[in-house]
């Protein structure tokens, strides 16, 4: 389909704040990209029938209270469950950045949909918010979302204060279930070194579809060089983030 | 008979004995600074749930909302095994573990549970059922030396808790098999009766009416307690308490400014060497005259067309964008952040962002900025100076007052983009807290100007956000007085950033419907402070308190119009959209409450369920008041002796073969407080949020990683509806460290720093507004103030300062603020009286355009080969390294110190800019405290290559040439290739060709041939980075 007909749900509300940053990095790319309240997404799911991709941005809903994306995810499960799952059944695309990482965890849409949730988000290692540029390994993996740029070393900044995978059950257990993730080909961004703890540095999963990604950097904050932190590198040039989002739309302009 | 459930969050058993930073930091803490032992230490959560009836399954719903399955399990007051935890206990190798509880005490604000009630009203059965929760937090903890329950409970108060907030209770290790805080369980509740309004009888002694005025914290003079009696014995009756809290409010100082309103006579002697006379004179308000008097000479003769909004309004508005309008404003919240250090910080960032949410017709926060000025705990414990009673640990303070602003930033998804850390022992009375936000606008909306209020009288009041309680009761007149033991707790309150955050949104999204008029903040003062103001415009407004939404029933009329409670906006509602306004604040999660309309009767009328409970003439509540008559004289000598009075010990300069040994200075410098790194706590605040932040607080290269300091910060303006080539510089300057030799030369060193911080980043000096923030100790004269008149004096003469240099740069004020009160008065260990004032300080923000984004420079430098020059004067003759006599003992500032020729700076500014538009500096960094080679160093260590410098110089000039302060002087990088054009624009500012860049990784400092300094970029970048440990 044409990129002009790609339709971009970004949604906002409840203490959401990356959503602006977010609707523009898929507008840089040519594609329609809405900012919608959950409210009115809940009163007018049918806006899910028409969109292609549904992105959850960054930021602090419900004010991390509980847990990080504990209270979204919930939120969605009770008013919006069902629609997801249709949305999700026909092959669309779903992004979560940061928070929204978290609360596609919580939700239990990563890193296997409508299954028993066996990963989840927790505390840093160094026990607070941490707002730094990272490095960062694209592996090979099923993600629709990183394609164009796997295989290279990245920097993109992180901004969080809960960003450390942590798997269920005993050692043992968490070697089987990141053994299973490695074998689908669901890590799809890992840090190049530790930078908070995270089980074996990953950053960024996919579900074994590779079409519902997660990831605790934010690409959209580096969708121009002029955002890059050092001095020297600051240009009109297009930033790496760019490539999350333009992999993202390449994919339904294949398609849908 | 309600029921009360508690739920307790535990890690799952594959997680019991994860590593917990938090836990050990706690004990790294209570060793440092209660020298306590900690064994062990636990954290856990837990949750009340009260409802009027029992819910079936509730324990499945509360463990679906409270834990995580992946790694926590519950504890339940409807479990059975309750010994279980008991087993967990041992499994993390307690033997026998105290409990701290910690709870929220009645009616402070908890935001946990606030969201955990949400939350549980979710799940579908629970939607309808009526519950309330509140929030705790409990340590299981085991010491070296068993503690008693005393003991345990002071202990928490040191760190875990606030006696104002918080209620804490203690088990001991013998009961805690008996769980009885599951067993009987007390859900905190407000119990408080409403006292009808009352007359307040004004026919009394003028002793009675001071008394009458202190115990009811009006902090009105006895002169204006003279003036309201006068009037209401004009109007033949008596006033009551609601009239008497709204006058009060109003005419507090925190919200009249009525020091920088007075009438003032100056006079000065005994200038010492260089000190600028300014002569003997009588300023009628230095508002007026200084700073508004500044800004619309310069508007007049500049004809600046971008000032739109500036002085009258919650911040000031200006046209640096072709499609949006920006506005600045810059708060402090100084004293509830002595009480409450996180709450203070806390609300102290979210009261200035609605400052901006409430401008105009309501801008969207884009930045946020911070400056703290705090005392160190180590000052006092190596110098074994005792910290006054009733003052708590500075450091406390610091962790607190970060914390409060991270929260309120991060949580908000406002980056906080600039900011600083100012460190003096006399901080430690009332630590400062400046907190500023960036916002924009549309610069219309449906063919109206966004900038301008539009209130009408038959529009309706609406206040929305959050709602009223006790807290911060006279937070607007207790900030008018000096800390002292015995204020009420309500003074002090917890922000709900979560609150702000969605009213913020439904306020940006109500104006682009047009579904409002005019909106503006409830900040101190409360509704009386918006609706008051807001009525003036109308010229008068009625209100019905009943209907204004509360937290808990039982307060008063008089509560409910000065109550301070947070997160709440007032707005100016016509009637014909407030349907569509009240349904979209559904839909928003917003609450609403129509509360009045505003009118013309001249009158500010409030009632309550029906009866009239106030109705004060507008007139005589905003224009009657006459302003003080002040005298101040400036003589450095009537200084009022220090509170403390023991020598410090400093080591002397070091020296390496009997010469001074300038690489161990530089070390030395490096790790001094107002020069070291605090990257380990300005990366905890998001500063990137928005994807705007094109310079970010720290710079450098990737190999080395970015840690080198920014001189500004700079925003984009494409992601907030602005130009895509125009981006916005926000800088700040600050250095009380001055005001001590003179304060006129304080606030040109603040405003110069500033502006040359911007500069620095490529913004354009012509197109550049600054903030003034004063916080000044007490200048009225009083028995307790005897050098009140020297206090008032150093006032006159940095606002003189202030005038001078705003003028001579043709830069503008737009906004500013003062806090008059900033001292602290108490008892030392032996109970002697003492006071301590804060040092005059003056915060003068900077805001200025880079009309395309090629201009934006950094400090660090770029290339190899490139020449290093120094921008400004040598100081060669001067002796003024202010860093060098904090540290060391045998090296004093001395008279003369150096002054601006602010005519020839702003030109050197106008000349910089030129240079960097035509793309002829690499790098600029602005050389402020350790000096010239503070900067060189600065500018190297964030990347691998190096610099050289060759001097002839002798060692007073060396010392001088290499770590005299001053202002106006900039370092910048060139490439060979534009030395010629370089010099061409910059020759008559550049006081001298430094030397080159090199590939090496070192700075090296050579004079009259020899090599005086070497030291390598990582060395610097270690001692500057001595406290940040892993980010």
């Amino acid at each position: 389909m044409k990129r002009s007909d790609i339709k971009v749900l970004v949604i906002t509300g409840d203490g959401i704040n990356c959503e602006e940053e977010t609707a523009l990095a898929f507008r840089e790319h040519g594609v329609v990209a809405r900012i919608i309240h959950i409210y009115d997404l809940i009163h007018t799911p049918s806006l899910l029938e028409e969109a292609h991709i549904f992105a959850m941005p960054g930021g602090f809903s419900f004010g991390d209270e509980i847990g990080s994306g504990q209270i979204l995810a919930l939120k969605l499960k009770y008013s919006l469950g069902s629609e997801l799952k249709k949305f999700i059944d026909s092959g669309k695309l779903i992004i979560g950045i940061c928070n929204g990482f978290q609360a596609l965890v919580r939700l239990g849409l990563l890193p296997k949909p409508f299954t028993t949730r066996e990963m989840t988000l927790t505390h840093n290692r160094q026990g607070h918010f941490i707002n730094r540029w990272v490095d960062l390994s694209v592996p090979n993996s099923k993600c629709v979302w990183t394609k164009k740029i796997v295989n290279q070393t990245i920097a993109l900044p992180i901004r969080h204060g809960e960003g450390k995978i942590v798997f269920a059950g005993d050692l043992k257990t968490q070697a089987i279930t990141y053994e299973i993730l490695i074998n689908n080909q669901q890590i799809a961004l890992t840090y190049v070194d530790d930078v908070n703890g995270s089980y074996q540095r990953i950053a960024g999963v996919c579900d074994p579809s590779g079409r519902i990604f997660g990831l605790m950097p934010h690409p959209e904050a580096a969708i121009s060089e002029w955002l890059n932190p050092s001095g020297a590198k600051k240009s009109d040039a297009v930033g790496i983030g760019a490539s999350f989002f333009e992999s993202g739309i390449e994919y339904c302009e294949n398609n849908f | 008979m309600s029921i009360v459930y508690r739920f307790e969050i535990y890690p799952n058993t594959d997680n019991l004995n994860a590593s917990a930073t938090q836990e050990e930091s706690l004990k790294t803490w209570f060793h440092k600074y209660l020298n306590r032992s900690i064994k062990n230490i636990w954290e856990v959560r837990y949750f009340l749930v009260e409802t009027e009836k029992p819910i079936a399954n509730i324990r499945d719903y509360a463990q679906e909302v409270f834990t995580d399955s992946v790694v926590e399990v519950m504890l339940s007051s409807e479990d059975e095994n309750l010994e279980q935890v008991l087993g967990w206990l041992q499994k993390k190798n307690f033997q026998s573990p105290s409990l701290i509880d910690i709870s929220y005490r009645p009616g402070v604000t908890d935001n946990s549970a606030h969201a955990a009630l949400e939350a549980l009203k979710l799940i579908p059965v629970l939607r309808k059922v009526e519950m309330k929760v509140a929030s705790g937090t409990m340590y299981f903890i085991e010491t070296d030396l068993p503690l008693n329950s005393i003991q345990l409970e002071g202990l928490a108060y040191e760190k875990l808790a606030n006696n104002l907030l918080h209620k804490v209770l203690i088990t001991i290790p013998s009961e805690l098999a008996n769980f009885a805080r599951m067993k009987t369980i007390v859900f905190p509740s407000v119990s408080i009766v409403a006292s009808k309004a009352k007359l307040v009888n004004l026919e009394v002694s003028n002793p009675e009416l001071e008394k009458m005025n202190q115990d009811n914290c009006w902090a009105l003079s006895s002169d204006e307690m003279i003036h309201i009696k006068n009037y209401y014995q004009s109007l033949k009756r008596s006033p009551t308490d609601v009239e008497m809290e709204v006058i009060a409010q109003s005419w507090s100082e925190h919200c009249k400014h009525k020091i920088f309103s007075s009438e003032i006579t100056y006079s000065e002697s005994n200038l010492p060497k260089g000190v600028k006379p300014i002569g003997e004179f009588t300023v009628k308000g230095i508002f007026k005259n200084f700073i508004r008097g500044a800004t619309l000479k310069i508007q007049e003769e500049r004809k600046i067309p971008w000032l739109i909004s500036i002085f009258h309004d919650n911040a000031g508005i200006v046209r640096f964008d072709d499609t949006v309008d920006v506005c600045i404003k810059v708060e402090t919240h100084n004293s509830p952040s002595a009480l409450d250090p996180y709450g203070g910080a806390l609300t102290g960032i979210l009261g200035v962002n609605r400052d901006i949410l409430g401008v105009g017709q309501g801008a969207k926060p884009i930045a946020n900025t911070n400056v703290f000025c705090l005392a160190e705990n180590h000052y006092f414990e190596d110098n074994k100076i005792s910290i006054p009673l009733l003052l708590k640990n500075p450091d406390r303070i610091k962790e607190g007052v970060h914390l409060g602003v991270q929260d309120g930033g991060n949580k908000s998804g406002i980056p906080t983009v600039n900011g600083a850390f100012v460190f003096d022992r006399d901080f430690v009375g009332k630590p400062l807290v400046f907190c500023g936000t960036i916002g924009v606008m549309p610069q219309a909306e449906r063919g109206l100007a966004t900038s301008e209020k539009r209130q009408r009288p038959g529009d309706l009041i609406v206040m929305a956000g959050g709602r009223i309680g006790k807290d911060g009761i006279h937070g607007a007149t207790f900030s008018s007085m000096e800390l002292v033991d015995g204020v009420p707790s309500s003074v002090v309150q917890i922000g709900d950033p979560i609150t702000q955050k969605r009213l913020g949104d439904f306020l940006v999204e109500a104006r682009r419907l047009g579904l409002f008029n005019s909106v503006t903040d409830n900040g101190a003062g409360g509704l009386s402070s918006s609706v008051g103001e807001m009525a003036q415009l109308t010229n008068g407004a009625n209100v019905e308190l009943e209907k204004a939404l509360v937290k808990y029933p039982g307060l008063s009329p008089f509560e409910l119009m000065v109550s301070e409670s947070q997160e709440r906006m007032t707005f100016s509602v016509p009637k014909d959209t407030i349907a569509a306004f009240l349904e979209l604040s559904i839909k928003r999660s917003v609450e609403a409450s129509v509360i009045g309309e505003f009118n013309n009767s001249g009158f500010l009328n409030i009632n309550y369920e029906g009866v009239e409970v106030a109705n004060i003439d507008l007139h005589f509540l905003h224009e009657s008041l006459m302003p003080m008559k002040l005298t101040g004289h400036f003589d450095v000598s009537k200084k009022s002796p220090h509170w403390i009075k023991q020598k410090i010990a400093k080591p002397s300069l070091p020296k390496l073969d009997g010469k001074i040994n300038y690489t161990q200075i530089l070390l030395d410098l490096f790790k001094t407080p107002n020069i070291r790194s605090h990257e380990h706590l300005i990366r905890r605040y998001d500063h990137e949020v928005k994807a705007s932040t094109i310079v970010k607080p720290f710079t450098g290269t990737p190999e080395v990683g970015f840690s080198a300091p920014s001189d500004a910060g700079v925003i984009w303006m494409k992601p907030h509806g602005g130009g895509a080539d125009n981006a916005l510089a926000i800088a700040s300057g600050i250095c009380p460290k001055v005001s001590k030799y003179d304060t006129y030369l304080m606030a040109e060193y603040a405003v110069d720093e500033a502006v040359r911080n911007a500069v620095c980043v490529g913004a354009n000096p012509d197109e550049m507004v600054l903030v003034d923030n004063y916080c000044w100790p007490d200048p009225i004269t009083s028995d307790r103030n005897p050098d009140a008149e020297l206090k008032l004096a150093q006032l006159v003469r940095a606002s003189k300062a202030l005038y001078d240099i705003s003028i001579a740069y043709g830069m503008p004020f737009v906004s500013g603020k003062d806090s008059m009160k900033n001292d602290f008065i108490g008892m030392n260990e032996h109970q002697e009286k003492i006071k301590i004032s804060v040092p005059p300080t003056l915060l003068v923000t900077a805001m200025g355009r880079v009309p395309s984004l090629s201009i934006v420079t950094t400090s660090e430098i770029k290339n190899t080969g490139d020449l290093v020059y120094l921008i400004g004067e040598n100081l060669l003759e001067f002796t003024s390294a202010f860093e060098l006599s904090e540290l060391y003992e045998d090296y004093e500032v001395q008279y003369p110190l150096p002054a601006l020729d602010t005519k020839k700076q702003i030109e050197c500014y106008r000349q910089i800019y030129k240079a960097m538009k035509n793309n002829l500096i690499e790098s600029s960094h602005d050389i402020s405290d350790g000096g010239l080679i503070l900067a060189l160093a600065e500018k190297m260590m964030g990347t691998t290559m190096g610099i050289r410098i060759s001097l002839d110089m002798d060692e007073k000039s060396l010392t001088n040439f290499l770590f005299n302060e001053s202002a106006g002087r900039i370092l910048v990088t060139v490439k060979p290739a534009n030395e010629k054009a370089f010099e061409e624009i910059l020759k008559r500012f550049t006081s001298m060709l430094l030397g080159e860049t090199t590939n090496n990784g070192s700075l090296f400092v050579k004079s009259n041939k020899l090599e005086i300094l070497k030291v390598s970029g990582q060395d610097c970048m270690k001692s500057y980075k001595c406290q940040v440990g892993e980010i």
